[in-house]
């Protein structure tokens, strides 16, 4: 059971995670309308939101101190926030800041905060791979860090995810791999792209735990992180957990998502994950109704904070984008 | 001579009031046969296609980038 | 009839493929968000519906094993068509494109073909930052054993495709997001034109003197077709007359008519929104001076993405590809009129 303190701590990291997005969302619109230009606007390019995802960052990094390692993929905000990324400087990058992590170079499916060891990177499933090499290096440094490799259901057929399976069960390295299975990659449903519903059960093959974790539910996976993690730890090994979440919004801004059932994301948002963890956070009674609403307006804050830093912040000179090409 | 017709069910226009025309696929003037895919217009993230009623000469009424509704001509087929 | 029909480049390409598909049962389609969605980039749009899920498939995203699968697939007697969805991604399956479909022909001694096409989109300028921005023209083109094409409007591109899936070898077939002429992204005016409805095809190999003029050659393709257009529009008014050539292939590279025309101008710019070094503008130069290098009146001049990562933040992005005012730029250069 989580403590007071790691109820709440979710419980924020949730809602800071979901307002984060829940702006992005009608950020990214300016510029964009009547016409939608991907290019245009105020933040420009791709923009892949995880609202609905937020148990799957909040449920894990919890159990995480900053040394340990964290790799996201191309849907990052939530785990970042979760990792403590600096929230001002992460959405200066989006916004293509000079103040921005990496002074605009890198954009929202680039983000990197060595001081809290987080990266993601756009390729599907590229993550994996490093996540094991930062356990190697731990365990080789004789600490006790370990990482987390977060992937989408689809990027779970990914050669580099089984390799990076095979290196992490085979060395028994610190690792714990957390498949984010909002049911969608792209347009593609995972009963057409995944010949097994439980990928969690690929985990055998590699000669480590699985856990599935049904329904979003943020209170199953803080327990099956905290064992994984816990075991990482204890040099006893890598595990791969799988989340069944909800994707409320498009692949990306823009996606018509004219192959999603009408009606998908209504459902989902009737039993939303954060609504139900903050239910139960009252109901077990330790917690008060206002210590959860002080919480989430911490969270709003800091999110209008840091937007508002972005939009101050000023672009970089056109000619910063021929230095840090090498160190 | 045959209006070019928004649909007016083509889109849900309390919650989205306007989309634009994104392309044309014939030039103004040019003869059309029917049925042919003439303008796709983008409402919001969604694109539609709209095809000829009937053979003709465009006229086109809404140029590219223009702002249309549920309803709206967006050209006109002269029967020659 | 409709020799008026203005098409776009993404729905010339659908169609062209659809026309192979009716004629030709051992073509079919697969890779990722093809089906339903129709390609991300519209290449597929409508393929599903007419032909099917057996024949337009949808894949995992499993790029090593999908387009390896299309290469067994050609070598047992079909015609697939792979999309690789943004060409960035060739790093997760480089192997068997160019180790097994490029090789595989000379490997058997000419005994096996791999007739398949990879069709991807390449390119930036909209903030889509350094793995999903890259042309990476030269990196395909450079590997012995697979043609690749470039097409700069959807006239080119629908008898391209045509060409590439009829030819017996791979086919790399690199179309730009900008020029797709899709609802939700920029695209020239002029990326869309004319498209006759029947089946045509293309030759590989035959660039395609866009504008002729005396004074001086732009040799280019895809996008930067367009703004070598707009810099050669913008030099007229100062009296400079541009000839422009769009290359469509890299591979097999029309020299020929690179020479002829530097042979008329005696200057060259070449444009490339690929990087700079060990690439498609040093080829068109090496094609040049390796002839003749006394054809040139005056160093060649190249623009091309300074060898650097595509940045996300435009201001940076914008710097890095070259665009209609770099290339005047650099066209005044070679004139002797700069400044
Ligand atoms: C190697 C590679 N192939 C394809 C893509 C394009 N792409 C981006 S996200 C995505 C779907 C990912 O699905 P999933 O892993 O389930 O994550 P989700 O988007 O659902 O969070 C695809 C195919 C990519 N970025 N990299």
């Amino acid at each position: 059971m989580p403590s007071k303190a790691q109820l709440l701590w979710m419980y924020e990291a949730m809602e800071k995670a979901r307002y984060y997005e829940d702006t992005m969302a009608t950020v990214y619109m300016e510029g964009k309308q009547p016409k939608f230009d991907i290019g245009a606007g105020t933040v420009p390019g791709e923009m892949h939101l995880a609202a609905g995802q937020e148990p799957c960052a909040a449920g894990v990094c919890v159990h995480l101190r900053p040394e340990d390692t964290v790799t996201a993929p191309h849907r990052p905000h939530h785990v970042a926030i979760a990792k403590g990324v600096d929230l001002n400087r992460m959405t200066a990058e989006i916004f293509g800041k000079k103040s921005g992590l990496s002074g605009g170079r890198g954009g929202h499916m680039h983000l990197f905060d060595p001081a809290v060891n987080f990266a993601c990177s756009g390729i599907i499933a590229e993550g994996t791979g490093p996540a094991v090499g930062a356990a190697l290096a731990a365990k080789l440094k004789g600490s006790d860090a370990i990482s987390v490799s977060y992937i989408g259901e689809g990027a779970a057929n990914q050669g580099a995810t089984h390799e990076a399976l095979n290196l992490a069960g085979l060395w028994k390295l610190p690792v714990v791999f957390v498949i984010e299975d909002n049911a969608w990659g792209i347009s593609v449903p995972k009963s057409k792209a995944t010949a097994i519903a439980d990928t969690s059960q690929r985990a055998a093959g590699y000669g480590m735990p699985g856990h599935h974790v049904a329904d979003n539910d943020t209170l199953a996976l803080f327990e099956v992180a905290g064992e994984a993690v816990a075991r990482a730890r204890r040099g006893e090994g890598p595990s791969l957990i799988e989340v069944e979440t909800y994707r409320y919004y498009g692949h990306f801004q823009g996606d018509p998502e004219l192959y999603r059932p009408k009606g998908e994301v209504e459902a989902l948002k009737a039993k939303d994950p954060i609504e139900r963890l903050r239910k139960a956070m009252l109901e077990g009674g330790e917690i008060t109704a206002e210590e959860a609403d002080a919480a989430r307006d911490r969270a709003r804050q800091e999110v209008d904070e840091a937007y508002a830093f972005a939009r101050a912040a000023d672009y970089p000179a056109p000619e910063e984008a021929l230095t840090h090409v090498f160190a | 001579m045959t209006d070019v017709t928004v649909p007016e069910d083509l889109w849900d226009a309390n919650k989205t009031p306007e989309g634009i025309v994104a392309n044309w696929f014939y030039s103004d003037g040019a003869e059309v046969p029917e049925g042919a895919t003439l303008a796709e217009l983008m409402v919001e993230k969604s694109s539609f296609d709209i095809a000829a009623p009937a053979a003709g000469t465009l006229r086109i009424v809404v140029p590219k980038d223009g702002t249309v509704r549920p309803g709206s001509v967006i050209a006109r087929l002269e029967s020659g | 009839m409709s020799s008026n029909r203005q098409l776009t480049v993404s729905r010339a390409m659908a169609e062209a493929i659809a026309l192979e598909m009716r004629t030709d049962p051992s073509v079919f389609v697969m890779g990722e968000d093809i089906g339903t969605y129709g390609g991300i980039f519209g290449a597929t749009a409508g393929l599903l519906d007419e032909f099917g899920e057996e024949r337009v498939r949808d894949t995992p995203i499993s790029e090593t094993g999908f387009i390896g699968a299309g290469v067994g697939a050609a070598m047992a007697g079909m015609r697939p068509i792979v999309e690789l969805m943004f060409v960035d991604f060739f790093g997760v399956c480089m192997d068997s494109i160019y180790n097994l479909a490029a090789k595989n022909t000379y490997f058997s001694g000419g005994n096996c073909k791999v007739p398949m096409v990879i069709m991807t989109a390449t390119g930036g300028g909209y903030s889509d930052a350094g793995q999903h921005s890259q042309t990476l023209h030269a990196t395909f083109a450079h590997l012995p054993g697979m043609k690749v094409v470039a097409p700069s409007n959807a006239y080119d591109a629908k008898g391209l495709m045509a060409a590439a899936i009829r030819d017996d070898s791979p086919v790399v077939f690199m179309f730009h997001k900008g020029l797709q002429g899709l609802a939700w992204m920029a695209s020239p005016e002029e990326a869309a034109t004319a498209v006759p409805e029947e089946a045509y095809t293309l030759p590989f190999g035959e660039a395609r003197v866009v504008r002729a003029g005396k004074d001086v050659t732009l040799v280019t393709l895809s996008m930067m077709v367009h703004r070598a257009m707009d810099a050669a529009r913008a030099l007229e008014k100062d009296g400079i007359d541009a000839e422009v050539i769009d290359l469509r292939s890299l591979v097999p590279l029309d020299r020929e008519t690179i020479l002829q025309s530097v042979a008329k101008t005696g200057r060259l710019v070449v444009v490339d929104e690929d990087y700079r070094s060990y690439g498609l503008t040093a080829e068109v130069i090496a094609s040049v001076v390796e002839k003749d290098p006394g054809l040139l009146k005056a160093p060649p001049q190249r623009l091309a993405v300074p060898d650097v990562p595509i940045p996300y933040s435009r201001p940076m992005e914008q710097f890095v590809l070259p665009n209609a005012e770099t290339i005047a730029a650099a066209t005044r250069i070679t004139l002797g009129k700069a400044g």
